[in-house]
């Protein structure tokens, strides 16, 4: 069988891990609350940076591109595992067996009002949605936001306020 | 405790992290980390350290080339950015101020081979503000007529200044080659008083 991936790429990808590593950790972690998923979304963000890697032009941001495709890999997977929780509320029910433990024991950190606040920050403009996670599940100040993603602080707050205002109005309006 | 619950997560991330090393480039030994002194007297430096201390000090250009340069020697290490290696900085800090021109912190040279080990063990008993010669640096470890051979020891030194091989010279009182330059010898020897400043 051949390698999943080449020496060269196992080496820009060990540059990526070691600079960025860490950071992208966390912020995934945080979000998923789950660290075998942690590390299967790491795993997938460099895999995707790297192959994308030589279209970025030069000089631009990598940690912000980065924590893009972080976060919204760490959306996805909180995405299709609410799709996984309905459908197997969905088949509880028609069997009638909904207090089975096992379905309780394999849905018991997920918390459905979290899971909506997942799912509406998921439709928010991308530079919203980048700034208002690193706000409240990194908890990081505009400034740090700011070195993370490019741009200024000013804009870094700018961006969570509005997508703090739609998440208030439920992100009725995309 | 919030401190416990930082230490939870800080380890959990580092598994992670260790984790993907592994999966993604092969890499599964202990982990190395290490970080940047960009602004200091002597340029930009470079610090790495593994579990049992610091294993590298290096005159560098950038972060890109001391990390290039950190994976390419150690194939199956996974290499990590640190905040941290804050008592190695400190040292340095004041060894730059000069307040404080000898180092206690630990180093780590077990991957060397045992005479450049040895080499370098000698050199770290030089105190600051003294010299000794190649040939004085071998006999004391050991081999007194491999004076060439300490030399070529010296110069692949991967602790510069904590290894202190900048005060190691020619028998005949010239400076010899440095890692990081001449230049940069002259200077940490008139920094800690073994030498008049010249230029």
């Amino acid at each position: 069988m051949p390698p999943l991936i080449t020496e060269r790429a196992a080496d820009r990808i060990a540059v990526l891990l070691a600079k960025h590593g860490e950071e992208l950790a966390r912020h995934i972690r945080r979000m998923v609350r789950d660290d075998d998923a942690a590390q299967d979304i790491l795993q997938d963000t460099l895999i995707r940076a790297h192959g994308a890697l030589a279209r970025l032009p030069s000089g631009a941001n990598t940690r912000a591109w980065l924590y893009r495709i972080a976060t919204n890999g760490s959306l996805n997977h909180l995405r299709s595992r609410s799709r996984e929780r309905a459908a197997l509320e969905r088949h509880a029910a028609e069997r009638d067996t909904a207090a089975e433990p096992e379905t309780e024991t394999r849905t018991g950190d997920l918390d459905p009002d979290r899971e909506t606040l997942w799912a509406n920050v998921a439709r928010l403009p991308e530079r919203q949605r980048l700034a208002l996670t690193l706000r409240i599940v990194d908890e990081l100040d505009y400034a740090e936001i700011a070195s993370r993603l490019g741009g200024s602080a000013a804009a870094a707050r700018a961006n969570v306020y509005q997508a703090t205002k739609k998440l208030r109005r439920g992100v009725s309006r995309r | 405790m919030i401190t416990e619950r930082v230490e939870a997560e800080r380890r959990a991330v580092e598994h992670i992290v260790l984790g993907a090393f592994g999966e993604l480039t092969g890499r599964r030994s202990a982990p190395l980390r290490y970080a940047m002194m960009d602004d200091t007297p002597v340029g930009v430096l470079g610090l790495a350290s593994g579990a049992r201390g610091l294993r590298h000090l290096s005159y560098v250009k950038d972060e890109d080339e001391f990390l290039r340069r950190l994976l390419a020697e150690h194939g199956d290490v996974p290499v990590l950015r640190t905040a941290a290696l804050d008592d190695v900085r400190r040292a340095l800090e004041r060894y730059f101020a000069g307040r404080r021109l000898d180092f206690d912190i630990a180093v780590d040279l077990s991957d060397l081979p045992t005479f450049q080990r040895r080499v370098l063990d000698a050199t770290a008993r030089i105190p600051a503000g003294r010299v000794a010669t190649y040939s004085e640096v071998a006999a004391r470890a050991g081999s007194p007529r491999a004076s060439r051979a300490a030399g070529n020891a010296l110069h692949v030194n991967p602790v510069a200044i904590v290894v202190p091989c900048h005060r190691v010279l020619r028998a005949d009182g010239s400076l010899g080659g440095y890692g990081g330059g001449v230049r940069i010898k002259e200077w940490l020897l008139a920094h800690e008083g073994a030498r008049p400043a010249t230029l």
